[in-house]
Formats: structure tokens, C-alpha cells, sequence
């Protein structure tokens, strides 16, 4: 069986693509979801083999929203978009499958054989797709939020509550679907714990502390841990 | 026997009459004759007349026929002379001019044998005082700035009427007074008619010469004017009525006029201005002349000729500038008034007569370049519409969203799928088969519904759109597509990019004169998109159509509602 998950803003291309797909017994749909927001948390927590992207949705897009998936945990992509600007890039680069809308039948029938045969992810050209993280997807309550990249002071994880963000206007704090690995991997912000992240531009010093630990204290007036296996990240310390 | 007499003099009177005609005739002809057109004569000018006009009195006299009484008095035509030299050049010349054929005609008429007699000193002092009235005529118009009055022929005729009067009363005078009143009244009684019939025709049948010899001479150099201001201006582009045309225009006009200074405004604005007073009359100011606001408004000519009527600077009270001649530039075809052309002079000159068929040449000129450049502009944008909104057309994704919405709803609600079709080949027709310029409020809606059933379709409940318009309204007329791009614009870049519901709002509020739709999202997304933005597109068009009140607003609050309000005038026949 292979999970699949859809993603689109429009309910009927949606549910026709659930439609088809759903045709072929192989593939299982796990679930759907009408924006980028919906589809990080589905992704993160679901875990799903193949995913069905649109492009145009709304505040992010799809091809922005792979920046915010954990590599480790990628799934398989398929966009599906009216924009064939996007395919010939794509194909080009050979690497991954397009689909034009409106979808036909018989074209649907090649990917869901290529995906039957392999449904590994396939790594991300980064010279099609930019990886560097601008806007991070954020909720508090039940509302979302996008906040640049440049405003986060610090990032933490918690077991219970996930990764939390922090921010320099105000000090203000936020959750994020994002994992504290995406943030590594795509953005400036530097691994000073295991469960923690700074951004080095707000760094007000840095104190050492017994046994190879440290402190930063940040211009936001917070202070965050640097554990031993992290001190090499900052050798103004050392 | 008394009807004889006078017919004897009457023919050689009307003979000399005509030879002065010709001589005045050739007199029009020299570069002095130019000055006589402006109020100002200079010295020479003055000394040129009194020569002219004194020789025409020393012919008169000398032309002039015996008497059959009296081989002293004569008819004569000498008054002529007087009266013109008067009414051209004022009291001085007039003086001068009646004077000299006044001594003329003394020393011309005695001798040794006949000493000076009453009949020459009566004539003498006539004809000094004709031309002294005929000069202080003059005088007298030209304060009260009625210096065209001069020319009109029977206005001369009455004043040379009064000299001949004068004339006679005079003789008869002396005649008293030298205790010969019977003979002066004998003679009077053969040469007075004569001259009265004469004299003022010859006077009038000149001055009627020298009108239209002035005016051919005005005309021509107005027209000479214009058609150096038409070629220098020839090659600036006015598809825009702004400051940066008006401004080369306006310095070119002051350039080749010579007046003190030249304004142009729109309705509203001064937007160029050029000569004395540059330091206070800013370009991009309101107008602040009640005189300019009232031209606009009554489509009129106005001429504050600086005496009767003086033109005071609003801005400044120490602005040199004293008088004004303000023109409407029209347009004939809409029958408004697209801004004024002012030509100022300054306290201490006065406007030459001839500045004012200029002016009016130069605006008439330049409404012209005016609607010709909106023409052309309105052309302009009308092909640029046309290719954005062709662009707009094969613009597929759309269309793709479109069919893989339709291509689901077949199989669940086939009803639906067809309707959508229609919706969608409706939108289609509408986009491909617009070529005439207006439409009626309700066939625009016809095309936002069928292109909103569309979107509706694919979106499902995060749209919602709620139209609200007056049921009269839908067959005013306005320019096409005018509402349909914004309402694709609030969903494109407004609500699509929602998470949540979007909502569209269509409504119209009716004003006295016109009425605006509002388009509003409560995306709240807007940003200005400058230059190529469809709206800004719409918006131009419209002001190019109807005027700087109408077009297109924005207002925006950010991540809450966008408002676009499109101001139109009421307007129920197709343009």
C-alpha cells in the first residue's frame, strides 16, 4: 500500500484527483488538505509515502513549502498545477513528476506506475526549487501566522508542545510545525543545544560556564543553554 | 442761381477728396502706418503724422476753388487734413497740423495787393481748432481705452461734421466782428454745404480706408504669429495635458507674442507659467484668479484691459502684472472647457489690440494639439487594453482550473457541469468578442456573474460574493471592462490567497450626477503595482473620458478588506 496525501486549495480538483487515484487499489489516501499550513502538520505527523502538491495556493506554495519539510522524513512529490511554466523546469531537471490540470486519465496512469515501482523520495534539485527558508508557517491559537526569518530570535523544541518559536518584536512566541532539522538545514540559525536554536544576529555575548558549558544572552534579554557538543558552533568562546 | 453755385463747388471738392484718398492709401503703405495699430506712437511716428496730415491742408488749399463772390474764400478741403492729423496723433499733432495749413493759408491767399482780411485769419484759426478738437478726441478715447472707436467711420464723420460746423460758425464770427457779416453769411451760404457734404466724407471714407488697410496689416500679423508658434510648438507631443508640455509650450508663446507673461491651466491647476511674475505664479498651484475660475465656468472670453477693468495678482501685491486676457481652451466637440490660456501685460503697457485676435488664434491652436494628443493617447491606451486584456485571455490557468472543476462536477452534478460550461463560454465570448468601447452597467455584470459562477465552482464555500446594485442602474453605460478586471483582480490577488473565507462585495451608491461601484475583499493585500497595473489602466481611461473627478480609488487595510470604488458620471447614450 502506498500513503498518499493531496494537497490543493480547490475542493473539487482536490476530490477529482482523490477520485482517480482512488481507482487504483495500491494506493491509499490517507487524508487531504486545502493549504500549505494544513499540509506540514499532515505530513509531519501522518508521514506519508507519496504526496499530491499543488503549486498556486495560497500564502505558501508548494514548491516554497518543500524548503519546510524535513529531509530526513520527505515524502515522494507529485505536483499538480494549470502552471506548465513550472513542468517544463521540471522535466528538464528530470526530477520529479508533473501533472497538468485538468489531469488526464491515461497521464495519471504513468505516475501512479512510476510511483508503484518506486515511491522513494527522490532528492530535490535546488537549483529548480530554492531551499533557503524566508517565511516560517506559524500558528498560536488558532490562527496562522508567517514570520520572517530574520525576526526569530530563538527556536526551541519541547516534547510536548513541539518547536516554539521566538521572536524580536516583543519577544512574542509562536508554534511551528517545522522541525528544529528544517531550520538547520535551511536557514541561518545556529544549533546551540540539542533542543535549542539561535539566530547569531541577536547574540548579545556569551558567557562560559563550568564544566564546557555556556550561556548566550540574547539583545531580546533571554538567556539560552549551549550544551557541550555544541560549543564548537560558536569559537569566539572557545 | 444759389444751386448752381454750390453745385460748381461740390464735383472739384469730391475730386480732391479722392486724390487724398489715394495719397492716405499709399500713406498705409509705409512702415509708419504699423505704428497707427498700436497706442503707443513715438516721436517720429508723431512728427511722420504731422507731416503727412499737414501736406494733405496745403493741398487742400491749394486745390481750393475760387469763390465766384469773393476771390478770397474758397472751398476747400484743408479740414481733411486737420481732422485726420488730429484723430491719429492727438492733440499736439492736431495742433501742429491745423496750424501749419492755417499760416499756410494766409500767406497763401494775400499779397501785397490783398492784405490778410478776416476770411483768412477765420480760416486760420478754424482749422488750428478743428485739428486741436480732432486731437483732443483722440485724447480722450485713448484714456478711456476706446482708442478702436477712432477708427469707425461714422464716429469721424460726426467729428468732421463738427469741425465744418466750427468752420462755418467761425467765418461768420469774424465776418461780425469785421463788420462784413452780411458778406460772410453770402458766402457761407455758397461754400458751407459743399464742404459739409465734402470734407466729412472725405474724413470717413479715409479713416474707413485706414480700418481695413490696419486690420489685413493685424490680421496678418497675428496669423504670422500663430504660424510661428504653430511650427516651434509642432514638435512637442502633447498626449498629455500636463506641466511638462504646457511648460515649453507656454515659454514659446511668451517668446514669440512679447507679451509679459503667459499662463496655461487645466480646470483646475496652473500648470505652466512664463515671464514676469515666474517667482510667484508656481506651476502645480490652484488657480487662484476668480477672473480664470469664471472663464472656465461661463466658457467666455475675459479681458481685464487694465483700465476699465484691472487684473490684480492673487498671490502677490506686488506682482508687476496689471492686465489680463483670459481664453478658454475648448473642446468643441463636448462642448467643455479643458483649461484657459492667459496672456498678461504689465501695469505700465497696455494690450495692443491686435494681441487679442492673437490670443484667441493660439488658443484655438492649441485646444487643437490638446484633444488631438488626448485623441491619440485615448488610441494608445485602447490598443495597450486591448493587448492586456488579450494577454489576459490566453492566459490558460483559468481556463485549466476551470475545466478540472467542471471535469469533476460532471460526474456528481451533471446539471451543474452544464450550467458552468455556459457560465464559462459565456466569460469567454465576453473577453474575445469585446470591440466596442461601452457597455451597459448590466451586460458588465452579465460578464462579472458568468466569470464569479466560475470561480464560485472552484472554490466552493471559501467564496462568497454578494452583489448589491440598484436595479435602474443596470442600463447606464460605461467604458467596457471596467468593472470585470477588478473584481478578477480582488479574487486573483485578494481572497484566493486566503486561508480562510473569502468575501466579494459588489455594490453602487447613486450620487446627483453619477454613481460608484465598490468592489471590496477582505483579503486586504493590495500593493501598488504601479504603471502596468489593470486598475491604474481603468482608472486613466476613465479620467481621459469623463474628467479628472471620475476614475478609480483604493483603500486598503492591510490583512482586513481591500475597497476599490470606480467614480462614473450618469450616462444614458452610448458615446
Amino acid at each position: 500500500m502506498i500513503h498518499t496525501l493531496i494537497v490543493d486549495d480547490e475542493p473539487n480538483a482536490r476530490d477529482d484527483l482523490e477520485k482517480k487515484i482512488g481507482i487504483d487499489s495500491e494506493f491509499n489516501i490517507l487524508g487531504t488538505c486545502a493549504n500549505a499550513f494544513e499540509a506540514i502538520r499532515y505530513i509531519n505527523s501522518k508521514r506519508p509515502d507519496v504526496v499530491f502538491l499543488d503549486i498556486k495556493m495560497p500564502k505558501i506554495s508548494g514548491i516554497e513549502m518543500l524548503s519546510m519539510l524535513d529531509k530526513d522524513t520527505m515524502p515522494r512529490i507529485v505536483f499538480v498545477t494549470a502552471y506548465g511554466e513550472y513542468a517544463i523546469e521540471a522535466f528538464e531537471n528530470n526530477a520529479i513528476d508533473f501533472l497538468l490540470k485538468p489531469v488526464k486519465r491515461d497521464r495519471l496512469d504513468i505516475t501512479l506506475a512510476r510511483l508503484k515501482e518506486n515511491h522513494q523520495p527522490q532528492p530535490i534539485v535546488t537549483e529548480t526549487f530554492p531551499t533557503k527558508l524566508k517565511f516560517v508557517p506559524c500558528f498560536r491559537g488558532d490562527r496562522y501566522y508567517l514570520i520572517n526569518i530574520k525576526e526569530i530570535i530563538h527556536a526551541f523544541s519541547s516534547p510536548t508542545t513541539g518547536v516554539h518559536l521566538v521572536t524580536g518584536d516583543g519577544g512574542q512566541e509562536f508554534q511551528t510545525n517545522l522541525s528544529l532539522k528544517v531550520f538547520d538545514d535551511n536557514s541561518q540559525l545556529k544549533r546551540c543545544h540539542r533542543q535549542h536554536m539561535i539566530n547569531p544576529d541577536y547574540i548579545k555575548y556569551i558567557e562560559k560556564l563550568d564544566n564546557g558549558l555556556g550561556r548566550i544572552y540574547t539583545y531580546g534579554n533571554h538567556t539560552i543553554p549551549v550544551s557541550r557538543n555544541y560549543m564548537d558552533n560558536f569559537p569566539a568562546i572557545n | 442761381m444759389q444751386n448752381i453755385l454750390f453745385l460748381e463747388h461740390i464735383a472739384p471738392l469730391l475730386q480732391h477728396m479722392l486724390v487724398f484718398l489715394g495719397l492716405a492709401y499709399l500713406f498705409t503703405k509705409t512702415p509708419v502706418f504699423t505704428a497707427l495699430a498700436s497706442n503707443s506712437l513715438t516721436l517720429p511716428d508723431k512728427a511722420v503724422i504731422y507731416l503727412v496730415f499737414s501736406g494733405f491742408c496745403i493741398l487742400g488749399t491749394i486745390f481750393s476753388e475760387p469763390s465766384i463772390q469773393s476771390n478770397d474764400a474758397i472751398a476747400n478741403t484743408r479740414a481733411i487734413g486737420a481732422v485726420l492729423g488730429g484723430l491719429l496723433g492727438g492733440p499736439v499733432v492736431g495742433f501742429l497740423v491745423g496750424m501749419t495749413g492755417g499760416i499756410h493759408r494766409i500767406f497763401s491767399m494775400s499779397s501785397i495787393d490783398d492784405p490778410i482780411n478776416y476770411i483768412d485769419t477765420a480760416c486760420a484759426v478754424a482749422t488750428t481748432l478743428g485739428g486741436l478738437f480732432a486731437g483732443y478726441v483722440h485724447y480722450h478715447l485713448s484714456r478711456k481705452s476706446r482708442i478702436e472707436a477712432l477708427f469707425s467711420p461714422r464716429f469721424v464723420w460726426l467729428i468732421a461734421v463738427a469741425v465744418e460746423l466750427g468752420h462755418v460758425l467761425i467765418i461768420l464770427l469774424f465776418g461780425t466782428l469785421s463788420g462784413e457779416g452780411m458778406a460772410a453769411w453770402n458766402l457761407e451760404k455758397e461754400i458751407a454745404l459743399p464742404m459739409l457734404i465734402a470734407n466729412p466724407a472725405g474724413v470717413a471714407l479715409i479713416m474707413y480706408m485706414i480700418r481695413e488697410q490696419k486690420r489685413s496689416c493685424d490680421e496678418l500679423s497675428s496669423n504670422t504669429t500663430a504660424w510661428r508658434i504653430a511650427n516651434r510648438t509642432a514638435g512637442i507631443i502633447y498626449t498629455r495635458f500636463n506641466q511638462e508640455s504646457s511648460r515649453q509650450i507656454a515659454e514659446i508663446i511668451q517668446h514669440e507674442t512679447r507679451v509679459g507673461a503667459v499662463a496655461i491651466t487645466d480646470r483646475d491647476r496652473l500648470l505652466a507659467f512664463s515671464g514676469l511674475g515666474e517667482d510667484h505664479h508656481r506651476p502645480g498651484s490652484p488657480i487662484s484668479s476668480r477672473d480664470t475660475l469664471q472663464a472656465i465656468k461661463d466658457n467666455k472670453v475675459l479681458f481685464a484691459d487694465g483700465i476699465n477693468k484691472t487684473y490684480q495678482c492673487q498671490l502677490e501685491s506686488t506682482c508687476e502684472l496689471g492686465s489680463a486676457l483670459i481664453i478658454p481652451l475648448r473642446d468643441d466637440a463636448n462642448n467643455e472647457v479643458i483649461g484657459t490660456i492667459k496672456l498678461y501685460e504689465s501695469r505700465n503697457k497696455l494690450f495692443r489690440n491686435i494681441n487679442r485676435r492673437l490670443g484667441e488664434n493660439i488658443a484655438h491652436l492649441l485646444s487643437g494639439r490638446i484633444l488631438a494628443g488626448r485623441y491619440e493617447l485615448q488610441r494608445e491606451l485602447r490598443i495597450q487594453d486591448q493587448y492586456q486584456l488579450l494577454v489576459a485571455q490566453i492566459n490558460p490557468h483559468f481556463l485549466y482550473n476551470a475545466l478540472t472543476t467542471i471535469g469533476h462536477i460532471v460526474g456528481k452534478q451533471p446539471d451543474r457541469a452544464r450550467d458552468l460550461l455556459h457560465y464559462l463560454s459565456d466569460y469567454f465570448r465576453k473577453n474575445l468578442e469585446k470591440s466596442a468601447d461601452m457597455t451597459t452597467l448590466g451586460h458588465e455584470l452579465e460578464h462579472v456573474n458568468s466569470y464569479l459562477q466560475i470561480e464560485k465552482a472552484r472554490f466552493e464555500d471559501r467564496l462568497q460574493v454578494q452583489i448589491d446594485i440598484p436595479g435602474h442602474l443596470l442600463d447606464q453605460v460605461i467604458p467596457v471592462f471596467t468593472l470585470q478586471p477588478i473584481v478578477e483582480n480582488a479574487i486573483k490577488h485578494g481572497t484566493s490567497e486566503l486561508l480562510g473565507i473569502g468575501t466579494i462585495r459588489i455594490s453602487c451608491i447613486e450620487h446627483n450626477d453619477g454613481f460608484t461601484l465598490s468592489v471590496e475583499d477582505n483579503a486586504g493585500l493590495y500593493v501598488k503595482s504601479g504603471a502596468n497595473g489593470i486598475g491604474l489602466k481603468i482608472d486613466e481611461r476613465i479620467k481621459m473620458r469623463y474628467g479628472s473627478e471620475y476614475g478609480i480609488d483604493i483603500k486598503c487595510e492591510p490583512e482586513k478588506r481591500t475597497k476599490v470604488s470606480i467614480h462614473l458620471p450618469k450616462n444614458k447614450e452610448r458615446a
